[in-house]
């Protein structure tokens, strides 16, 4: 018996121990540790793999470098990206040549991968020859800084490295920052390469071989990923390191969960509450609400511009002065956001070249109406408007709203709610008449945003609107050196994108970052996801 | 010993006539997912710059560019080689996935199981013993509560209660506290692996992370369970055999338990596999609510995003589930009831 007892002591007294010598070491950690939650997903660690989420931008921004980075600037008191300020990231320094047909990099010294081999030139060039080669998601976008072919990139020596162009684009350098183009470790990829797979897309998909921020400790795809700091990384701005320790970024579908959870102080950070539950908790003041409007995204109304009755811009503009644009606002997003309706313009032009800007339409079912009789359609017509069901939260509001205001004008509208898959290929296939959507682009400049918005026969083009003359114009715009002449270029295409009103552009939705008020350096990306390089712990 | 190998026998038997079934089950899924409206490689060719060429590479990927008939021809292959192919979601190949997933939803249902058991039958039984007294009306209350509260409510309600104001339970997000280290894998089931591990504090630390969702899961299949054993603990309660055993003077313990439960059980063994089976597929509230790593969160997740492999890979999963639940189901009627046998 008395043996017995002792053995009970004993084991006790040890779990005594181990629990008390367990809570200190995560109490240390903790204060080090950022925690993530998101209603996404992370499915690859490589992000040129199609099918990549957004949360796999992320954590590839923290676990690979590219040659450049973009730099910061305050908006409203806020800090969000800088398209025109460039830094270097892998590049000690880079040098546009006076033609702008050359770009020539200077590599960093003690650049290393995370196994310790040095970062080369040839890295670099097997890297980008990647990404414009290889059947992959980066293709498609350095082709929009002219950068396409293997051919345009050379190794100088190890730690020079030159890029070609075939004629000066402005957007060549910063394509470089974007998420795509990361340089990998050429010779840990090349061993994991195969006949079938030359570029080790099968590998890279599930390790990492970079030299960034952060090295992956555990992935789970749809679960969760533990990175751990790179501590030879001082690629930050002033050459610093990254502040966390350790990250973990972690789905928790559910958005009351997630609310819960930041609440709580159990998750540092989260991006995609719902607008109801990021106000609530800014209103209850415990926590930082960083609200930036998405400045380089836009929700729009679209119309199919190619199927009748919207084929006739007398409808659409009837349509776009029926729409209560201030009550659609306040109940799909509580007004958080930009409107990018309302404005006045004097004489009826456009006050800037830039993309978008407020357009001078509001709600007024007189001029609507006489639209309507123009266009003929004096007793209106019924159609429908689609959503995807992923944005009900936002769209479901507005588009009751929309029902009702149009009903007003004689136009009947049937509102239907789309899985996000069969959403996404019937706008590719151009067949709904009437729908909302957003669009983002990574590099906001006006003529990108035409250009890929509003041309051609493709899924971004939503109004598939086909106008020889804007067309024209912004591929003109496109390589337009010259300062003021882009900015005439810019206000031609406001002025003609009003006119023939292809979509309506409703607003900007806001980023809302909820996050513990010890943390600082939060910045809104082009990729509308949390750098988390950027963020560090008061 | 003999009827033991008998009823081993008629299970296999049992078995074999379902595999029938679920080659339908395949074909019916395969062909379902071809015809529904979304195309996958349009969805997942959503980069801010993705073209034609992109949706062609994806098409390629999953094998669209063939025809229907070639791809069920390569999809049964696969299968048969134990392939279920790939996700785009995950990026995983199906097999691995709901390999890993399938042990969480398992442990959860079979916890939320055994505490709607454990509360349903004796509730069942009083309410049954004393029907239309003030103990049978409070059942009913309670049920009724129990089936009309929606999960994601009960499970919000729970969550707002223990996490969020007493913060006596952890964090609901997965099966274990992210900072604990998982034990080396088994089974899958982690109450288990930590048991086997002699790891007690991550035992507890599964165990609270469990007992809220199995709890929310539970609440939901009170009702069904406690009504049926109601039901026929009535019936049985008034037949012949009950009012010999009482004129007999056997004790109340012996009538109620022994004669008169074992009778009126075999109901409550239909119902429960068949309310398993749901639950295993259908708890895709409680698993989005809880951030639970389950099999039904994952198909729901595949079928909106049209990702064909997932769903299929899920279906034939559940087919496969439901054939063995009522493969045990018969053979535990055969152990309640020795008169039937399963053929």
């Amino acid at each position: 018996m008395g043996l017995m007892y002792s053995k009970q002591m004993l084991g006790a007294a040890a779990a005594l121990a181990f629990f008390t010598a367990a809570v200190p070491a995560n109490a240390q950690t903790r204060a080090e540790t950022l925690r993530y939650v998101t209603g996404a997903a992370v499915n690859t660690l490589d992000p040129n793999i199609p099918g990549s989420t957004r949360e796999a931008f992320a954590v590839s921004l923290s676990t690979y470098d590219r040659l450049v980075s973009f730099g910061r600037k305050q908006l409203n008191g806020k800090w969000v990206f800088d398209l025109d300020t460039i830094r270097g990231e892998l590049a000690e320094s880079f040098d546009v040549s006076p033609d702008g047909l050359k770009i020539t990099f200077k590599l960093r010294k003690d650049a290393k991968f995370q196994d310790g081999s040095p970062v080369t030139a040839e890295d670099v060039k097997w890297s980008l020859d990647r990404a414009v080669t290889a059947k992959i998601l980066g293709k498609a976008q350095l082709l929009t800084g002219s950068l396409t072919d293997a051919s345009q990139f050379k190794v100088i020596d190890p730690l020079t490295f030159e890029v070609t162009l075939p004629q000066p684009d402005k957007l060549a350098l910063p394509n470089l920052a974007t998420v795509y183009p990361i340089i990998i470790n050429s010779k840990l990829a090349k061993a994991h390469a195969t006949e079938e797979d030359p570029w080790a897309q099968a590998w890279l998909k599930e390790n990492t071989a970079g030299s960034g921020a952060y090295i992956v400790e555990t992935f789970k795809p749809g679960e969760q990923v533990i990175l751990k700091r790179n501590d030879a990384w001082n690629r930050a701005a002033g050459d610093k390191q990254a502040f966390f320790k350790r990250l973990i970024i972690q789905s928790v579908p559910e958005p009351a969960t997630r609310a819960n959870l930041v609440e709580k102080g159990d998750a540092d950070i989260v991006i995609d509450l719902q607008a109801s539950d990021a106000q609530a908790l800014e209103a209850k003041g415990k926590l930082q609400v960083i609200s930036t409007p998405q400045y380089n995204a836009i929700t729009f109304i679209s119309m199919n511009n190619q199927m009748p009755p919207f084929d006739k811009p007398d409808v659409r503009r009837a349509v776009a002065y029926a729409l209560p644009y201030d009550d659609m606002f306040k109940a799909a997003l509580f007004s958080r956001g930009d409107l990018l309706a309302g404005a006045t313009w004097a004489d009826g032009k456009p006050p800037s070249g830039a993309f978008p800007i407020k357009q001078p339409i509001k709600l007024d079912l007189e001029k609507a109406k006489a639209y309507l009789k123009a266009a003929g359609y004096p007793d209106g017509f019924s159609t429908t408007f689609s959503f995807n069901v992923g944005q009900s939260a936002t769209a479901e509001p507005m588009a009751a709203l929309l029902k009702e205001s149009l009903a007003k004008i004689g136009i009947k509208v049937d509102i239907q709610k789309l899985p996000d898959a069969q959403m996404s290929t019937q706008i590719t296939e151009k067949k709904l008449p009437f729908f909302t959507e957003g669009i983002v682009a990574w590099l906001p400049s006006t003529d990108y945003f035409y250009r890929n918005f509003y041309t051609g026969n493709q899924r971004w083009n939503y109004s598939s609107i086909d106008n020889a003359e804007l067309t024209a114009v912004a591929q003109k715009a496109r390589f337009e050196a010259d300062k003021a002449k882009y900015e005439a270029d810019g206000k031609v295409l406001n002025a003609m994108n009003f006119d023939l009103m292809p979509q309506i552009p409703l607003w900007q939705p806001s980023q809302d970052a909820v996050m513990a008020s010890n943390l600082t350096g939060y910045t809104y990306q082009f990729h509308r996801q949390v750098d988390y390089r950027d963020l560090s712990r008061k | 010993m003999t009827t033991l190998g008998a009823t081993a026998i008629r299970a296999a038997r049992r078995f074999a006539s379902s595999l029938p079934a679920l080659f339908g089950v395949l074909i019916f899924t395969f062909l379902l997912m071809r015809v529904l409206p979304g195309d996958p490689a349009v969805f997942f060719a959503s980069g801010p710059n993705s073209g034609k060429e992109e949706i062609e590479t994806i098409r390629k990927q999953m094998g669209l560019d063939k025809p229907v008939p070639q791809q069920l021809f390569l999809y049964l292959y696969d299968v048969g080689r134990g392939n279920l192919g790939r996700s785009l979601m995950t990026g995983q190949n199906v097999t691995k996935d709901l390999r890993e997933r399938l042990p969480a939803s398992l442990e959860l249902t079979f916890s939320a199981l055994l505490i709607a058991l454990v509360l349903a039958i004796p509730l069942g039984v009083l309410a049954a013993l004393k029907p239309g007294s003030l103990v049978d009306h409070g059942v009913r209350l309670f049920c009724a509560l129990g089936v009309c509260v929606p999960t994601f409510v009960s499970g919000l309600l729970l969550i707002y209660i223990f996490y969020y104001l007493f913060g006596v339970s952890p964090d609901p997000t997965g099966r274990v506290d992210i900072f604990t280290t998982l034990p080396p894998a088994h089974t899958g089931f982690l109450l288990i692996d930590f048991a086997l591990a002699g790891d007690f504090d991550g035992w507890w630390a599964a165990f609270k992370q469990l007992i809220l969702p199995a709890c929310t899961m539970a609440l939901f299949v009170i009702a069904p369970l406690a009504r049926i054993t109601r039901a026929s603990m009535l019936a049985s309660l008034g037949s012949d055999f009950v009012r010999t055993a009482r004129s007999v003077g056997l004790s109340w313990w012996r009538i109620i338990v022994t004669y008169a439960l074992r009778n009126a059980i075999l109901p409550v063994i239909t119902i429960a596999g068949i309310v398993f089976s749901t639950m295993l597929g259908a708890n895709v509230l409680v698993e989005k609510v809880f951030s639970w790593p389950g099999v039904a969160s994952y198909a729901l997740d595949a079928l909106l995003s049209s990702d064909y492999a997932p769903v299929q890979g899920f279906v034939l999963l559940m087919a496969s589930v439901f054939v063995i639940v009522n493969l045990v189901v018969d053979v535990l009627y055969g152990i309640a009831d020795p008169r039937i046998s399963i053929g």
